[in-house]
């Protein structure tokens, strides 16, 4: 056994290395920059752990979202790693100050594009060894990306002033031109760039397009009624997530609803009871998902059109994991369009506010707080009228996208050939239970779900503690 | 209903005499001298930053409800009891919160004590590697510390914190569902708590009126934790109790009269006006009782005052410096602070 399969398996516990595993940790050994794109569950995070048992030095791993940030410590902590600290915003100034003293002594180090704005946290970061540099999520770099953050292109000028190590980019969804920006901005040299297969085999693809909103609603419930899960449930608004929540528990379903306005404690419960099994269905907004990891997820429905390709395929992907067949299904009006478009817009800053802000002191002016995020960004690298152009161009390349997916499900090709097209891929083998218009029977797919036995559960505390502490 | 009950026992101490935002910053904690004052006044101690986390729009709801449902009447900006909100009040147990010592302090016993179950429930199992239910960095290290101290992995602790805990269950002075709902909020091994919304429907009440309820039973809990009788729970009431309940200010006003300073030499001191430091005073004698005041006002002045009160019904500062003109306001309001505690 070699020595890369040996730490595998005594560090991970896996057996063997998955498709491109090995190849892309061999690359960063050998000192390259890597742009990898895998799906997600495809094991992107050991990619980054792997290589550090090789190499003397500190790995850094940029995230830009802190939920992710806090999974993939855990997911360390998880495999006995105890290396490892998360330098963002929710330490304490005390905290921050310890951490610093000691970072080098950390063998992975995580933090957020904010953070690498901080000078001391620079200083400290210059002096200590780097093996390589981790963007994690790096689709968000570009802006044609459907999650961009402009704070993330701040990494780029400070990839331009600090030593250079060599740099890792990790993402789960990417085009052809969000991987050019990719490697323009993380200012690679010569990159291997690993690009996976976004098919995913397992997954059919049903689409199904209703006259009124009342039909769909009619529609998912009958389907979720009646058919087996685990599945996720995508809706737009919190409000309906609460709303299919409520009438699907009327009719017996286990089911809870999740969005981003629920206590944090209650959000990690329902996630607990999703991945044990107590519940059948979860109704979410796009909150949900981050840091899920249960393979068994037979259905996702969107009873929308979600505002990107990408965003689509990163929500269907967490179906299936398994390798078990499953199946998305996608129902909609044709006016959804103009929702999705009205959603994915609604955070950009109008033409007013752009003028506003770059006239006037930004803290006297009441908008989101993304939307000030982004603005203060753009307003220290342009001028007022370049950022106009650049958010009314955004916006037009947003209505693309939609209109894209839209099309997409509206015309009379193979779903899945077209999804492919989309990320530079042709289709080569086409499954049994393709899509909707290719080839699909649900019956084959979906079994018939066996109704709950509803029997009110009596709480009584005694028992209960004695079930936790036996 | 729970929190409209709340709202109404405070309203009730309030007395007519404050507008309907006063309750809502009393619940929230605003460590403003208005609200640390009126806390004195209408001995409003137990309500004191119990639910920092109020949003106004679920308080201004409220408020509306009992106002169409004629609990409460708000009058030139003044809110008070109807009738039927009076009725209700005399029809009620009165609640048991400690909001002035713990000010929302509870819910980090609560997570120690999360984390500390979820562990033990999961090692229970030999399942020695799970994701914690707290990601809060501070809880998790006092957690790992606690059980660095003790033989955690023993069956000896681990018999003995079970224990405590039944034993502290049984003897505190809980309803039935608020042990409900502490301990089915844990979560172990293979078993995931219940989320508001599912006890919300469990108990057909609203999430506020349970969210309000725990607090309750977290209170009651931590009050009853007895070094002698629960000596694992009480070590994680580390911190929890607010040690010098003044605020930071009142500190150095406080610090600087021990040191035998006058009000306006304090004041002059610190470039504060003398109405912020009699705002201190104020603090400092509700929340130590044996603050000298004889400096400030005779005992035959309190006693004054406290009649007055006593005959009109009323603290309002306007109508009893009437009969006392030859006292100054702070005086007032000092007395009065002085009645509540006997009177408290």
């Amino acid at each position: 056994m070699d020595k890369l399969t040996e730490v595998l398996q005594s560090k991970f516990g896996y057996t063997s290395f998955r498709e491109g595993q090995k190849e892309i940790v061999e690359q960063i050994l050998a000192g390259r920059d890597v742009v990898a794109v895998l799906p997600t569950g495809m094991g992107k995070s050991l990619l980054f752990q792997l290589p550090a048992y090789f190499l003397t030095g500190s790995v850094l791993i940029v995230s830009p979202l802190l939920s992710l940030m806090q999974d993939q410590v855990e997911q360390l902590k998880m495999i006995g790693e105890k290396s490892v600290v998360a330098v963002n915003s929710f330490l304490t100034f005390a905290q921050k100050e310890n951490v610093f003293q000691n970072l080098g002594a950390y063998k992975f180090i995580f933090t957020s594009p904010e953070m690498l704005q901080n000078d001391r946290f620079n200083k400290i970061l210059a002096s200590i060894d780097i093996a390589y540099i981790v963007a994690d999520e790096a689709h968000c770099i570009s802006q044609w990306g459907f999650d961009f953050r402009p704070d993330y292109l701040r990494i780029s000028k400070w990839l331009q002033s600090n030593q250079h190590s060599n740099v890792l980019a990790l993402t789960a969804t990417a085009t052809k031109k969000v991987v050019e920006d990719i490697e323009k901005t993380l200012c690679m040299q010569k990159p291997f760039s690993y690009i996976h297969s976004v098919d995913r085999p397992a997954i059919a693809y049903e689409v199904k397009e209703v006259e009124t909103q009342q039909e769909k609603k009619d529609w998912v419930i009958q389907r979720i009624i009646s058919t087996s899960g685990p599945g996720i449930l995508y809706t737009q608004s919190r409000k309906k997530s609460e709303m299919y929540a409520e009438e699907l528990k009327k009719r017996g379903v286990k089911v809870s609803y999740y969005h981003a306005k629920m206590d944090q404690e209650d959000r990690i419960l329902v996630q607990q009871q999703f991945q044990q099994g107590h519940l059948e269905w979860i109704c979410a907004t796009n909150a949900f998902g981050m840091g899920i990891h249960k393979d068994n997820i037979r259905q996702i429905i969107h009873d929308h059109i979600p505002t990107s390709i990408a965003s689509y395929m990163q929500e269907v992907g967490r179906a299936g994991r398994n390798g078990e067949q499953s199946i998305a299904s996608l129902i909609y009006c044709a006016r959804d369009v103009e929702q999705a478009f009205f959603i994915s817009i609604k955070d950009f800053p109008e033409e007013i506010d752009i003028k506003y802000f770059f006239q006037n002191d930004e803290k006297i002016i009441q908008l989101p707080e993304t939307t000030t995020r982004i603005l203060k960004y753009w307003k220290e690298e342009l001028s007022e009228k370049e950022t106009i152009e650049l958010f009314s161009s955004i916006k037009q390349a947003k209505w693309i996208e939609i209109q894209k997916l839209y099309d997409l499900f509206q015309n009379d090709e193979c779903v899945r050939k077209q999804l492919l097209h989309y990320f530079g891929e042709e289709l080569i083998t086409r499954p049994n239970n393709c899509c909707t218009v290719c080839s699909l029977n649900p019956k084959e797919i979906l079994f018939s779900r066996e109704p709950a036995v509803f029997k009110k559960d009596i709480l009584n505390w005694n028992d209960r503690l004695n079930e936790l502490l036996p | 209903m729970y929190f409209h009950q709340i709202l109404l026992f405070i309203i009730h101490k309030f007395n007519g005499e404050r507008s309907q935002t006063a309750s809502y910053y009393l619940l929230k904690g605003k460590k403003s001298g208005q609200t640390i004052q009126d806390v004195t006044y209408f001995q409003l101690h137990s309500y004191f930053s119990l639910f920092p986390k109020l949003s106004k729009e679920s308080y201004d709801e409220a408020i509306k409800i009992l106002q169409k449902n004629e609990y409460v009447q708000i009058e030139n900006a003044y809110i008070s009891l109807a009738e039927k909100g009076y009725q209700q009040v005399n029809n009620m147990e009165k609640p048991r919160f400690n909001g002035w010592l713990y000010r929302g302090n509870e819910q980090i016993f609560w997570k120690r004590v999360e984390l500390i179950v979820q562990t033990l429930s999961q090692f229970k199992f030999q399942q020695k590697k799970f994701i914690p239910n707290q990601k809060d960095i501070e809880i998790q290290h006092f957690v790992k510390k606690y059980f660095q101290k003790r033989d955690f992995q023993s069956p000896q602790f681990y018999t003995s914190f079970k224990l405590q805990l039944f034993q502290l269950f049984e003897s505190a002075n809980l309803e039935q569902f608020q042990k409900e709902l502490f301990v089915y909020r844990l979560s172990g091994y293979k078993k995931s708590g219940l989320t508001w919304d599912q006890l919300t429907n469990y108990y057909s009440k609203t999430e506020l009126d349970l969210k309000f309820a725990f607090i309750e039973c977290l209170h009651i809990l931590i009050d009853a934790i007895s070094k002698e009788q629960h000596p694992d729970l009480f070590d994680l009431l580390d911190g929890v109790e607010v040690e010098v309940p003044l605020t930071e200010s009142a500190v150095k006003t406080n610090n600087l009269f021990s040191k035998g300073y006058s009000i306006e030499e304090v004041a002059e001191m610190r470039f504060l006006k003398k109405n912020t430091i009699e705002d201190h005073v104020i603090e400092i004698v509700s929340a130590n009782p044996d603050f000298p005041v004889e400096p400030f006002i005779s005992n035959e002045q309190i006693e004054k005052v406290l009649e007055i009160a006593g005959k009109y019904k009323s603290k309002k500062l306007k109508l009893i410096r009437e009969y006392v003109p030859d006292l100054s306001y702070f005086q007032i309001r000092l007395a009065l602070t002085k009645g509540e505690e006997v009177n408290g």
